[in-house]
């Protein structure tokens, strides 16, 4: 359908809209009139991505003039995909509607890992590797040498690409990473190199977070993307918490032994050097002098994660003059590193700020802050000028300067936290330095900066109003749409008692009494037998789960549970999980159905939909609290506290109560869907904890369903199946529109639209 | 599949007039269209050579029984048995026929059929051919059915596929066929039976073969594994990297099975990029001290002992790995029982499926149109399949009782013959009538009972036992159901019927409006069939023992039931029709 929103006309490719959709398009439309930031939350299951990519693409068409590029960050490969394949289905749908006009050029960009096609290099066990064996084939000097002696082996695909220079582009069309390797091998070139050089051109981009959060990756891949655009981050609850890790970095004792082995490697290398070629050394001294800027004339395939997080007019400066020599830089690192050492060997718990430490490091070991704000490049540089491309050998020494760099260059929201060992396993010493980011808004800052509109969106962003602090901007459209019904499609329950009536929970003293676990057992046993299809369930950890499904075992309940569905369970090996989850989706799709045991906060709960068939209902056993002994998040409350006077309590449990609604939230896809969702611990029933979950689920959450037993729960199970499976008129009961179709839009004006909701 | 390539078998053989005959020693060769027999004496007057056309089907003794036999039956009634002097060369050969039979059986009847039947001028292009052949040999029950009506004259070819188009179309996509599934349980007792140990750990699978029977006996081999099973289950690692440093046989089992880290290697390619998680590990630029956003990990704890590490296993994998295999089913064809066959059978099949290349278009393009599917969002747009009349139940509980009612309906038929219910009974009637019989009884008193209440209270409660173990047995276990408690016999030719009463009555209603000629006859023709079956299933009903008969009578009542809606449908039809063939000079 097509529809006018003020001046700008909107291509949508469904002959229907929900009217959630439409308002969500005039509100982001408004964002965008204002060049400036906003915050959706609009519930799962209401088409948000649709809406999302046909306004902005649909703004982009109406201004031809001005065209606004249009980035879209996912947080996953997968929903990366999902998100092509939509854009496919409305491209395809604007090509038919505008002819040629409408072609734009979408792509999704991703690791070596994920894009290279040359079998050699991607047979490499993990993306680090692949990162090496390309370099070992494409790195400038390998081509260099290759040009004299044949023998060399290089990569055909990255000949080709550079061979066919500018001719290398992809035509007007969107491409999955699936497309993009295919039309690599179709024309021989390398798609990693076309597709990072095609994202300059691009009309709309999807890739992960990470691209634009993480300051290494952000400095070369985001570079140079024109302020007009439009950035999305979707499904963004967890925002702060990406932004927090972005910034982060650990040290083991295992990261000390391999730079000192990597320290060692490069001295050897440099006396190498030395001996054949010292010239190369003089030419990097000199490069040194006038600056780092420089680096941006190195070749494409030579180019390396960026600093992290320099402000640019420090890279304009000189490289100190005691770092500029390779030799001495070295020894830098070395007392550095040794320095490290010693604060590992410390028997108590040390938590300091940087800038205290970075004194400490001045005294000890001579190293001013300049020097190590200026190592990650250094080492960089150091590392081109020695044409070392097995860089996943580095890693460590990578690891020590990124530590340097970030502690060199922020004095504030940051903690530096040693540990001696781990708390619940005090006999065993694993000493720890962990760098720690509080304040979310560091990572994120740039972002807001750069772009003229960033889109922050998800289905759970309650409450709505904490994310401008912990992000620290300010959105010109803060809203929270709620979703409009058809039927009462979702059931969400809470459920408190067992079978036996005795209290559910995974309260620290309840968490490992047998009699808990059964309930919890006899819980899914009930609901295997009442539910058709799939069934999801989340515990609070994966020692949790593991613990409880033993049990289960053990008592011969998972064997009863059995007897109904197949069983898979989510590991921490993503190859396994990824299997179960297909095999999963195979057991539902047979129609023989399926239990699905995953963990909250882990890799499934983030990111893999559970809609329709796949999951009839989610049981998330326990609220998933943070660890909250973690020195990390204790150091992470205190600046929560001190700088937005956000208390402990309130953080946590809206911490954990965010989580579970994701986890929740994953079995809506649409309106014609329905699901069922039992939270089982009785602390769900109290108010404090209850309120924070998002209005869409709280609005279909009754009273009669807030304490609820085992047996109760199978009773509403059943009746609720049963009134699902009635037929239903779609376009909405009782005067209430809830699917508008083209006409009925246009009847509405956009005066009214206000009344509707 | 390779036997199926295979030209020609030559494979030495005795050929046996009967099953105690001592036979004829000779060399039987099939090929693709005719087998022949050659015996090792010339003069000797056994020879055969005959083509598969003319045999209708083979039976074949069960693996590792006293002999080795195969036994073609011919459409005449002659049957040619043969002796094989090991059961591989049987097994061979009877793969060989099964796949000749269907070919050859199909191939020969489809051409006269075609010219038999003058409506069809369809031509068929070869690959639809092919694809109807090979339906009809992965698929026995639909052979059956092709069998019964198109031979049989009652259907033509073009009818009978045009109720399966889908299905050809399905095969087509290659979707997979359903097969029987395991029982989904882990901790059988006999769990070798259907080869699941195997099918679960192919690296046990892998070293029975290795190790039986030279380097050790079966008892040994299961002892071994037995003892690895135990250690796993006491978690002690390092004891378990103890006994494994010892005993490098036992190791085999103990250590972490590399064959399905190979497979999972493999496999993950084909996955749904939706779902690819491993992707999103490619994709991770971040070193992270946090991961998973404040979930605790566990695993640092494993620094230490590395050593320890390949046999570390953990119940989630086994957890998995128990319902991958049980999702995918019985995989082989094997007579079970042998345990050497099972597992050279399974690793045969598994190598074929490895072998199929990731990048096949066939799946890559499947895997696309799927993934647009999943993406469109349902109830925004018309649906793609022409639409289906939706099932309109308002109220269930009017539903079923209407159900009930139905059933004491025709109950109190056969029972009290014709005496007439009144149904619509007004409260207050009821009422009236009740209290009626209060006061009857008052003043009767139940002085007189007509039995004895003792004989009564165990009539009843042998009854109700029978009815309420039935009900609590029934469908309590998914894996067993009714007709497993049926002899065999009857239980097959149930579900024979069945099956094709329904493809009968699907015919039939979908020649209805009769508008020519051609259809009326088909109608006549389809009728005329079903009748023959009627009678058969009353057969069946009363030759099955007293216990079982009120639930064969269950099953075939609905059947009964749908015929006799046909017929009477017929019949009203053809009184119209007689009724009208005045005014209407044509008929219709």
């Amino acid at each position: 359908m097509k529809f006018q929103i003020e001046d700008v006309t909107v291509y949508f490719p469904y002959d229907n809209i929900y009217p959630e959709q439409y308002a969500y398009m005039v509100e982001l439309k408004r964002a965008l009139d204002a060049k400036g930031h906003c915050l959706l939350e609009m519930p799962t299951g209401t088409g948000k991505t649709i809406a999302l990519l046909s306004l902005i693409t649909s703004y982009a068409l109406s201004k031809p003039s001005n065209p606004i590029k249009f980035i879209y960050c996912t947080r996953t490969v997968h929903e990366m995909e999902k998100t092509l394949s939509e854009l496919k289905l409305l491209h395809n749908y604007q090509l038919q509607h505008l002819g040629p006009a409408a072609k734009i050029l979408a792509l999704g960009l991703s690791s070596r890992k994920n894009l290279c096609i040359n079998p050699t290099v991607v047979s490499a066990e993990n993306r680090d590797s692949v990162d090496a064996a390309c370099r070992k084939l494409t790195a400038s000097w390998v081509r260099e040498l290759a040009a004299e002696n044949p023998r060399i082996p290089t990569c055909s695909f990255f000949e080709n690409y550079e061979k066919s220079a500018s001719e290398a582009i992809l035509p007007p069309g969107v491409y999955t990473l699936q497309d993009l390797r295919a039309y690599g091998k179709l024309k021989g070139w390398c798609p990693y190199f076309l597709a990072r050089h095609m994202v300059q051109l691009a009309n709309v981009v999807v890739y992960s977070y990470q691209y634009l959060l993480d300051p290494k990756v952000a400095g070369i891949i985001s570079k140079e993307m024109q302020r007009e655009s439009v950035v999305v981050f979707d499904e963004a609850h967890n925002i702060d918490n990406v932004c927090i890790e972005a910034l982060s970095v650990s040290v083991r004792m295992q990261t000390l032994e391999g730079a000192t082995r990597n320290i060692n490697r490069m001295s050897q290398e440099i006396d190498r050097f030395k001996a054949t070629d010292a010239g190369r050394l003089r030419a990097e001294y000199n490069r040194l002098v006038e600056g780092l800027a420089l680096r941006g004339d190195l070749p494409a395939s030579d180019a390396w994660l960026a600093n992290p997080a320099l402000p640019n007019d420090i890279l304009k400066e000189a490289v100190p003059g005691n770092i500029r020599r390779a030799e001495h830089f070295l020894s830098v690192l070395r007392r550095l590193v040794q320095y490290i050492r010693g604060r590992l060997q410390t028997e108590n718990v040390e938590k300091e700020g940087p800038v205290a430490f970075v004194a400490s490091v001045n005294t000890q070991a001579g190293i001013d802050q300049k020097m190590l704000r200026f190592c990650y490049d250094r080492l960089h540089s150091l590392m081109l000028t020695l044409e070392i491309s097995d860089t996943d050998e580095f890693l460590h020494i990578q690891t020590i300067c990124d530590f340097a760099t970030l502690v060199g260059t922020y004095t504030r929201g940051f903690s530096i936290i040693i540990e001696p060992f781990d708390e619940r396993m005090p006999h065993i010493p694993d000493p720890v330095l962990q760098l720690c980011c509080h304040d979310a808004s560091l990572a994120i800052k740039p972002v807001f900066e750069r772009f003229q509109s960033v889109v922050i969106t998800s289905g759970t962003l309650s409450p709505i109003d904490l994310y401008p602090r912990l992000l620290n901007f300010n959105p010109v459209v803060s809203r929270s749409f709620t979703m409009s019904l058809t039927r009462d499609c979702i059931c969400p329950m809470v459920l408190t008692r067992g079978s036996d009536q005795l209290p559910v929970s995974t309260k620290y003293d309840l968490r490992s009494d047998p009699g808990v676990e059964k309930n919890y057992g006899k819980l899914l046993l009930e609901m295997v037998s009442v539910v058709p299809d799939g069934i999801v369930c989340f515990f609070v950890s994966y020692s949790y789960m593991d613990g409880i499904v033993n049990s289960w075992h053990e008592t011969g309940l998972l064997k009863e549970i059995m007897q109904h569905k197949l069983v898979f369970i989510e590991t921490q090996d993503v190859v396994e999980t990824t299997l179960a989850l297909d095999n999963y989706r195979k057991a539902c799709d047979c129609g023989r159905g399926a239990v699905f045991f995953s963990v909250a906060r882990g890799k499934v709960a983030e990111g893999i939909d559970f809609d329709r068939h796949y999951g009839r209902l989610v049981i998330m056993f326990g609220v998933p609290f943070q660890y909250t002994l973690s020195r990390i998040l204790l150091a992470r409350l205190e600046y929560l506290r001190d700088t937005f006077q956000i208390k402990e309590g309130d953080f946590l449990t809206f911490d954990a109560l965010r989580q579970a609604a994701q986890c929740v939230g994953r079995v809506i896809r649409s309106k014609a869907d329905y699901g069922m969702m039992i939270f089982a611990d009785k602390r769900y029933s109290r108010h404090d904890k209850r309120s924070k979950l998002p209005g869409w689920i709280l609005s279909h959450l009754r009273d009669a369903h807030l304490n609820l037993s085992t047996d109760m729960a199978a009773h509403i199970a059943r009746e609720f199946l049963r009134k699902m499976a009635q037929p239903y008129d779609k376009t909405g009961v009782m005067g209430k529109k809830t699917l508008l179709s083209e006409a009925d839009l246009e009847k509405m004006g956009n005066s009214n639209l206000g009344e509707m909701f | 599949m390779a036997d199926k390539q295979q030209q020609v078998v030559v494979k030495r053989a005795r050929h046996k007039s009967s099953v105690k005959d001592p036979g004829t020693p000779g060399v039987l060769k099939l090929t693709k269209d005719r087998f022949t027999f050659m015996p090792n004496d010339p003069s000797s007057p056994v020879k055969h050579n005959v083509e598969f056309r003319t045999i209708k089907g083979h039976k074949f003794t069960k693996d590792g029984t006293k002999q080795a036999l195969l036994n073609l039956t011919q459409d005449q009634g002659g049957n040619y048995i043969f002796e094989f002097e090991n059961f591989p060369d049987r097994n061979v050969c009877k793969d060989f026929v099964a796949s000749a039979i269907a070919l050859s059986g199909e191939a020969g009847r489809t051409v006269p059929e075609k010219s038999a039947v003058p409506i069809q001028d369809e031509q068929l292009s070869a690959a639809e051919m092919e694809r109807r052949i090979k339906l009809l040999q992965e698929d026995s029950d639909l052979q059956k059915l092709h069998k019964q009506f198109v031979i049989g004259g009652i259907l033509s070819e073009a009818e009978f596929w045009a109720t399966r188009k889908k299905l050809l179309e399905q095969n087509y996509s290659r979707r997979p066929k359903q097969r029987v599934a395991l029982k989904n349980d882990m901790w059988s007792t006999k769990p070798l039976a259907d080869g699941q140990i195997f099918a679960e750990k192919p690296a046990v699978r892998q070293a029975y073969l290795n190790f039986v029977p030279n380097k050790m006996t079966e008892k040994e081999f299961w002892t071994k594994y037995s003892r690895a099973e135990y250690l796993h289950s006491t978690k002690n690692v390092i004891a378990a990297a103890a006994e494994a440093a010892e005993d490098e046989e036992l190791a085999v089992f103990l250590k972490q099975d590399d064959m399905l880290v190979n497979e999972a290697r493999k496999k993950i390619r084909q996955v749904d990029p939706t779902l690819d998680m491993e992707a999103d590990e490619g994709d991770d630029y971040m070193h992270l001290p946090i991961q998973d956003h404040g979930l605790p990990r566990n695993d640092n704890k494993d620094v230490l002992d590395s050593q320890y590490e390949p046999y570390r296993r953990s119940f989630s994998q086994h957890l998995n790995q128990h319902a991958a295999v049980v999702l995918q089913g019985r995989v082989i064809d094997v007579e079970l029982g042998d345990t050497r066959s099972v597992a050279e059978a399974l690793a045969r099949t598994k190598h074929a499926e490895l072998a199929k290349d990731a990048s096949d278009v066939y799946l890559d393009k499947e895997r696309l149109e799927r993934i647009s599917r999943m993406t469109e969002i349902e109830d925004l747009q018309a649906p793609r399949d022409p639409a289906v009349a939706p099932l309109s139940i308002k109220d269930p509980r009017d539903y079923f009782d209407s159900q009930q009612a139905n059933a004491f309906s025709t109950l109190g038929d056969t029972v009290s013959g014709a005496k007439q219910l009144k149904c619509s009974v007004s409260t207050r009637e009821a009422y009236c009538s009740l209290k009626e019989c209060i006061s009857e009884i008052k003043f009767q008193g139940l002085t007189e009972p007509t039995i004895n209440s003792e004989v009564a209270f165990k009539v009843l409660n042998g009854l109700a036992q029978n009815i309420s173990s039935n009900k609590y047995h029934l469908g309590r276990n998914p894996n067993e159901s009714v007709l497993d408690s049926l002899p065999k016999i009857t239980r097959e030719e149930l579900l024979l019927h069945w099956s094709s009463i329904q493809e009968l009555l699907k015919h039939f209603w979908s020649s209805y409006p009769i508008t020519t000629k051609y259809l009326l006859t088909k109608a006549t023709k389809l009728k005329d069939a079903m009748s023959q079956i009627y009678p058969k299933l009353q057969e069946i009903k009363e030759s099955v023992q007293s216990d079982l008969r009120h639930q064969v009578s269950l099953l075939v009542q609905p059947m009964l039931q749908a015929l006799d809606a046909a017929f009477a449908h017929y019949d009203a039809d053809v009184q119209n029709r007689s009724a009208r063939s005045g005014e209407r000079p044509n008929g219709f």
